[in-house]
């Protein structure tokens, strides 16, 4: 919505705006759906006046319509697909992240989200020499962690504090401050951050759930709002600026004791892909995981692969896709 | 300025109608008197001042820095390098948990009754005042109690084992003028006590704990034994539960982080019935899992006392055995100094051991 103000467009002055307002026209919406010859018998302005601002006014604020496809040629030149680092991700993932969408991984307390965050960063800054920039709002971000994971790449010590110059991290701890950062980050943040650092490829939020979840239910009226403009900065950094982003969030138990992520049907929405990561049961080392693929526009849903988080850049040789594992647990 | 006016920290009836009256961004709102504000959005004037007044505080150096400044991960390592941690005594958890429990982290320990929590937080909070030059902290500490179940004597227990442990270690002149200053009363004046009995006095005290920490810049842990208690008994609400907790663990975890200090939450806990098959899991449900950043859990093997980290952003999961002594928290197997035998220790805590009399291991 848009504020009739002066100046807004020429023609536009103050007793132009008092007569609209006497008509309760408050913004440009209400002036271009009311009929011009109505307005002009109802207040005193002229009927040519009031066509010309309203030409005005509507070539400045239509959208305009774009070809399928130009779009498709803009996608393909802007679009890049971030590796994991980890080839069972990667084949989960339709070969990587893809920039320009929003891709979340769910799990029970320490089912390793936080370090296939961190795994992502240390080969997206050291691999592929871009700048990711972390937003920590739980305080898991530990750099020890992410120089242990430089070092097994490269014992050049150089090299490693490089790597870790290229990670930015932002800690917020409640929802007003998550909001001002990506707003902060959408309008000059980013340009700032990739001065000397090589172009921000990665934005990672590191819980999301934590803000929100207790914001959402009771009598509480904000909580889907503030959600929702939380899921459209993100989706505004992931599309203008060719960014991946990758968010995590928690789990919680339905009735019948099947895990299922947090933040309800409405958040469910909003990211394009969601990997549920679990441990494995019973297994020799602790390291061990499972991610399922939960939601894709791309894959088959339900696919299962299964990594190890000491392990990142080897390839299990035992993973076996969905629809085989559902069938031999359904065997009784 | 960049914010969208649904995006500011007022209430949703104010923002509401300044949305209503076409308020968009933020810096539409910055040139307002407060009388235009009223007329144009109409609300009240008190409401006006205070949206201004917001406006005003965020549009400021220092707290727009803290939503937008970044530190890079090498910086951060710095930081982290510089931070010590809190040794526990018993030096196979101490390596688990990469040399203590960490500072600028929230630590959560859960464990059945009796199997040692309140003897682990009652360490931590002697062990934290160690002098730095004996590899401590030389900090004081805050213990919020909401079960009543800390006991000044086994604290004073405590403080004179780990006095006597820094006076063997003594061996230079600044290590021995520090022990002059390290006596057990002076121990147990820096450590601060509140007893919450129920979980509004809880909430209550961490909203006043920012004000605490300036007042106390010295205090380097804080305690909540336990924070399960108050939340577990007569909680009709379990959604309004889960949000409740939610909200105090972000804001511990802000405190943690602003001031560097570390959070210590004990936790009880619960029975899970999954397939005909019961599991004993840490209470409160399974979104506050996620709520502390490490996660430590204590239990029974047999006569054996186990600790396993089962949740920690930099160290791997381990499995260590540790043992509760007149001293306090000790490793298993202690053959550096002679250890009295269990039955000591039993009568030493008298009626207020929680440990069954007679061991019935099913």
């Amino acid at each position: 919505m848009v504020i009739l103000r002066e100046g807004i467009c020429p023609g536009i002055n103050e007793e132009f705006i008092k007569a609209l307002q006497s008509e309760d026209i408050k913004t440009v919406e209400d002036f271009v759906s009311c009929n011009p010859e109505e307005l002009a018998q109802k207040c005193s302005l002229s009927y040519k006046a009031l066509v010309a601002v309203r030409r005005v006014l509507l070539t400045q604020y239509t959208a305009f319509p774009v070809s399928g496809a130009d779009l498709y040629e803009e996608l393909l030149s802007s679009t890049a697909i971030l590796s994991t680092g980890n080839p069972s991700l990667d084949k989960l993932l339709d070969s990587g992240l893809y920039t320009g969408e929003i891709t979340e991984l769910t799990g029970s307390p320490g089912s390793g989200k936080t370090q296939v965050c961190f795994s992502v960063a240390v080969n997206i800054s050291h691999e592929l020499k871009k700048t990711v920039l972390y937003i920590d709002t739980k305080g898991s971000m530990c750099a020890n962690r992410l120089l242990q994971m430089l070092q097994t790449k490269t014992p050049n010590m150089e090299e490693q504090m490089e790597a870790l110059q290229k990670i930015k991290v932002f800690r917020v701890f409640d929802v007003f401050s998550l909001l001002a950062c990506l707003q902060h980050l959408r309008s000059n943040g980013l340009q700032k951050a990739s001065v000397g650092g090589g172009s921000v490829k990665a934005l990672m939020v590191d819980s999301v759930s934590a803000v929100l979840s207790s914001l959402l239910g009771g009598k509480q009226n904000e909580g889907m709002s503030l959600l929702m403009q939380v899921a459209g900065e993100l989706k505004m950094i992931a599309k203008d600026f060719n960014i991946t982003v990758l968010v995590t969030n928690h789990v919680t138990r339905d009735g019948n004791g099947h895990l299922k992520a947090g933040l309800g049907q409405s958040w469910s929405h909003v990211p394009r892909t969601r990997l549920l990561l679990q441990r494995v049961e019973d297994a020799e080392t602790s390291s061990l995981r499972t991610a399922t693929l939960t939601k894709s526009s791309r894959q088959v849903c339900h696919l299962v692969e299964e990594f190890d988080l000491c392990h990142w850049s080897e390839e299990r040789r035992t993973s076996i896709s969905g629809k085989r594992k559902l069938e031999e647990r359904s065997k009784p | 300025m960049h914010r969208t006016v649904p995006s500011l920290p007022l209430a949703p009836s104010v923002k509401v109608k300044l949305i209503n009256a076409g308020f968009q961004v933020a810096s539409d709102l910055t040139d307002m008197r407060p009388l235009q504000l009223c007329k144009e959005a109409g609300i009240s004037q008190e409401e006006a001042v205070e949206v201004l007044q917001m406006l005003r505080d965020d549009g400021q150096p220092h707290q727009q820095r803290a939503a937008t400044e970044s530190l890079t991960a090498l910086d951060l390592l710095h930081q982290e390098q510089a931070l010590g941690s809190i040794v526990t005594f018993c030096s196979a958890l101490d390596d688990t948990l990469g040399g203590g429990v960490s500072m600028g982290k929230t630590t959560e320990i859960c464990g059945a009754p009796g199997v040692g929590k309140t003897q682990l937080c009652m360490q931590l909070a002697v062990d934290v005042q160690i002098p730095v030059c004996f590899g401590g902290l030389g900090g004081k500490a805050l213990y919020i109690d909401t079960e009543g179940s800390f006991l000044v004597q086994r604290v004073a227990d405590m403080a004179e084992a780990a006095v006597q442990h820094c006076t063997l270690l003594a061996e230079d002149t600044e290590q021995k003028q520090a022990l002059e200053e390290l006596t057990v009363e002076k121990i147990l004046s820096n450590l601060f006590l509140v007893r919450c009995h129920d979980y509004v006095e809880l909430l209550a005290e961490v909203y006043l704990l920012p004000d605490f920490l300036s007042k106390h810049p010295e205090v380097r842990l804080i305690v909540i034994d336990s924070i399960a208690f108050p939340f577990r008994h007569d909680f009709e609400d379990l959604s309004q539960r889960t949000r409740l907790l939610n909200g105090l663990a972000q804001q511990l975890i802000q405190l943690a982080t602003q001031h560097s200090i570390a959070v210590v939450l004990t936790n009880q806990m619960t029975t899970r019935v999954s397939n005909g098959q019961s599991k004993l899991v840490p209470a409160l449900g399974e979104s506050w899992g996620h709520a502390a950043t490490q996660r430590l859990i204590l239990r029974w093997e047999g006569l054996r006392r186990l600790a396993s980290l089962y949740k920690s952003p930099s160290q791997m999961e381990a499995t260590v055995q540790y043992q509760i002594t007149v001293q306090g928290f000790r490793d298993a197997s202690d053959e550096h100094r002679p250890t009295p035998d269990t039955s000591a220790v039993s009568s030493q805590l008298g009626n207020h051991s929680k440990r069954p009399r007679t061991e019935d291991l099913s």
